[in-house]
């Protein structure tokens, strides 16, 4: 890897830092529910900055947040956060961007492969957040669930169908 | 004979996809000239500054700075020929001024006390010390130019290259930039602005060079131009429009 | 950031402020683990301690926990649920449900402290300033193996950079799709390609520019250090901050 690449590498990267951070902001108003981003970002960020970079601005948000950046959803921060009833979903974030880049990568990153990758990733946030939420709250397995990830799912479908074809759009233009 | 501080030979560049970028271009810039870069858009002027440090490499043909071959001596010539872009929004790296003003020494490695000095020594001649706080994001249109310009002054260049400096400005935040590209040049600082619109600078200018499909077509004082400026795609400025005496835009 | 969150860094200069950030992280993560096993009395104690820092910051407490709506509305869901699973001294009992004594105590308990983790994470980042943050963090990676505490510092600073670049796009493109009627595509996948794409065809564009602007500024990994500036009173709150630990602790 040449300098420049680096260079840009390290740039989108943080691109997507802020994106992640800001994803968890801004939402479009959809029916009841308003579709927040941020999942949107991180499952972007996997299939366009490649498992390594795309782990690197996870985890650099993570870091920010974790530091006392006001950069998490509800517009606290640090440590009690992450550590808090829906920190579970913010460190899945960390498996669930290498795994969706590491499978759209080896599918060849084709749009169909995109979703299948996008899936599982999405998934992987639950399997971190649900239990998470269920012990720091002693919620049931089944309230955490009606609480932590039905809703959210009709949005989340939306979100990879939107996600995957804004990434075959924007690869030619990002030219990685 | 004046020094020549940029030696261009032939400059020919190629794009990617075929396109010819620049063709032929041989020239060369000299200590303390103030020069104008002007053309339509498409007619190869950003392309034609980003060979001046090193941001795109020539298909052919070659440009030294002060004697030395750009391609092997990157770092020399990005700290010779400073460049400040067009949009101070996307080329801020700092979230503070100072630090923004910082960015460049810290690359160099600059010891932290030399550079808290030569920090404070460039905003305060550019009359920036008293916003070195202030997210950059926050300040007015003319004083973001300012602090890109600071940013590019504190690595001490001897030629400062500005694409489109006064685009997307209000009148106020032209003069200010136009001010300080000004006391720049009084500073004996050699100075290379690509613009689309003369007006505000064909007055101070020494020099001025059009292009035109990766051309340069002339190259001459600029008050011996105008007249010729709109068959380029140059808007002709507003006293040879009306027959009247160039004036300095300056106050 | 400013506009999304009232949690945002406050210029100031009370002790808090002007505290080494290092210490506030250490403090902060001492605190917070002996929080865990502490009893009331003590957990009451810090809470008043905590309003006093509060009210040394200028925020407003009410506009605040207006502000935490969503996360108070969890806070009560932790409280019931713990008041409703666990077993002891009957308070009352209805619809099948038993509420206890030590079910309410425990829930109001893990509530409240969760609550202050979370006043202690918003004084931090009002009265710390987002540069200090990030330098902070590369000392902090310094001794960690594998991890490039340089780079991450400059990920750091142009993610911060980035922030406000990318509300302003966001907004001027959720106006333009305002302006050609975007509110009546009732599609929600079109509906979010419509604002994302742009937006991001938007901001890799900023992005590359900022690339040239990096390069052309000699950009490099190995910088000059950051430095720290303490206020002198560290001493006194590291100690401080152990003796608070040991009391939530026993107490």
């Amino acid at each position: 890897m040449t300098s420049s690449t680096e260079l840009k590498m390290t740039v989108y990267s943080s691109l997507f830092v802020a994106l992640i951070a800001i994803g968890a902001f801004i939402s479009i108003p959809i029916g009841p529910v308003p579709i927040v981003l941020q999942n949107m970002f991180v499952l972007l960020a996997s299939i366009i900055l490649g498992p390594l970079w795309g782990l690197a601005s996870v985890a650099v948000y993570l870091v920010i947040g974790l530091a006392g950046l006001p950069v998490f959803a509800g517009g606290t921060s640090g440590i009690g956060k992450l550590f808090g009833p829906t920190g579970g979903y913010l460190l899945g974030y960390l498996p669930c961007v290498f795994i969706t880049a590491s499978i759209s990568k080896g599918l060849g990153k084709k749009m169909s492969s995109d979703i299948i990758a996008m899936l599982i990733g999405s998934l992987i946030v639950y399997a971190a957040g649900v239990p998470w939420l269920k012990v720091v709250t002693s919620m049931t397995f089944q309230k955490a669930l009606a609480v932590g990830m039905v809703p959210f799912l009709i949005g989340d479908a939306l979100k990879i169908l939107a996600a995957a074809f804004i990434a075959k759009t924007l690869r030619p233009v990002v030219k990685l | 004979m004046p020094k020549a501080i940029i030696d261009i030979k032939d400059l020919s560049f190629i794009f990617d996809d075929g396109f010819r970028g620049l063709n032929h271009i041989s020239l060369s810039i000299n200590q303390g000239e103030f020069i104008i870069l002007a053309g339509k858009n498409g007619s190869g002027k950003t392309t034609f500054l980003r060979h001046l440090n090193g941001l795109l490499m020539p298909t052919s043909g070659t440009i030294r700075v002060n004697g030395l071959e750009i391609s092997k001596h990157l770092i020399e010539t990005r700290k010779t020929v400073g460049m400040v872009f067009q949009d101070p929004d996307t080329q801020m790296v700092g979230d503070t001024v100072f630090d923004e003003v910082a960015f460049g020494p810290e690359n160099l490695k600059i010891t932290r006390a030399r550079i808290k000095e030569i920090v404070t020594k460039v905003l305060e001649t550019l009359n920036l010390f008293h916003l070195k706080d202030r997210n950059p994001s926050t300040l007015s249109g003319g004083e973001k130019r300012k602090v890109a310009i600071a940013g590019i002054l504190v690595m001490d260049p001897q030629v400062i290259v500005f694409d489109e400096p006064f685009s997307n400005l209000d009148y106020p935040g032209i003069l200010q930039v136009l001010a300080t590209i000004m006391d720049l040049h009084r500073a004996g600082q050699t100075v290379m602005i690509a613009t689309h619109d003369i007006e505000p600078v064909i007055f101070e200018a020494t020099r001025m060079i059009i292009m035109e499909k990766g051309s340069v077509k002339e190259d001459d004082v600029p008050l011996n131009l105008v007249g010729r400026l709109e068959s380029y795609g140059v808007r002709e400025p507003c006293f040879s429009k009306f027959g009247l005496e160039p004036q300095s835009w300056q106050k | 950031m400013a506009e999304i969150t009232p949690f945002t860094y406050r210029p100031g200069d009370s002790i808090l402020h002007l505290l080494d950030t290092r210490l506030k992280f250490f403090i902060i993560s001492l605190v917070n683990i002996s929080m865990l096993p502490a009893g009331f009395i003590s957990t009451g104690f810090y809470f008043f301690m905590l309003l006093f820092f509060f009210k040394k910051t200028g925020l407003r407490f009410f506009s605040m926990l207006s502000n935490m709506k969503f996360f108070l509305i969890l806070l009560v869901f932790v409280f019931l649920a713990r008041a409703f699973t666990i077993t002891g001294d009957t308070v009352f009992s209805s619809f099948g449900v038993t509420v206890s004594n030590q079910g309410l105590a425990e829930g109001g308990m893990v509530a409240f402290k969760f609550f202050l983790i979370m006043l202690t994470g918003i004084i931090f980042s009002a009265t710390t300033k987002p540069s200090s943050v990030k330098t902070a963090v590369q000392w902090f990676l310094k001794p960690v193996p594998f991890v490039p505490e340089k780079r991450v510092a400059v990920m750091i600073s142009l993610a911060l950079c980035f922030m406000p670049v990318i509300l302003r796009q966001a907004k001027e493109v959720s106006d333009a799709q305002k302006a050609r009627c975007a509110h009546l595509q009732k599609n929600p996948i079109r509906k979010t390609i419509g604002i994302v794409l742009p937006l991001l065809k938007k901001t890799f564009l900023s992005a590359d520019n900022l690339i040239l602007a990096m390069e052309s500024r000699c950009y490099s990994d190995d910088r000059t250090d950051p430095e720290f500036n303490p206020s002198g009173k560290e001493r006194g709150f590291f100690f401080g901050s152990i003796a608070v630990s040991i009391c939530l602790i026993l107490f």
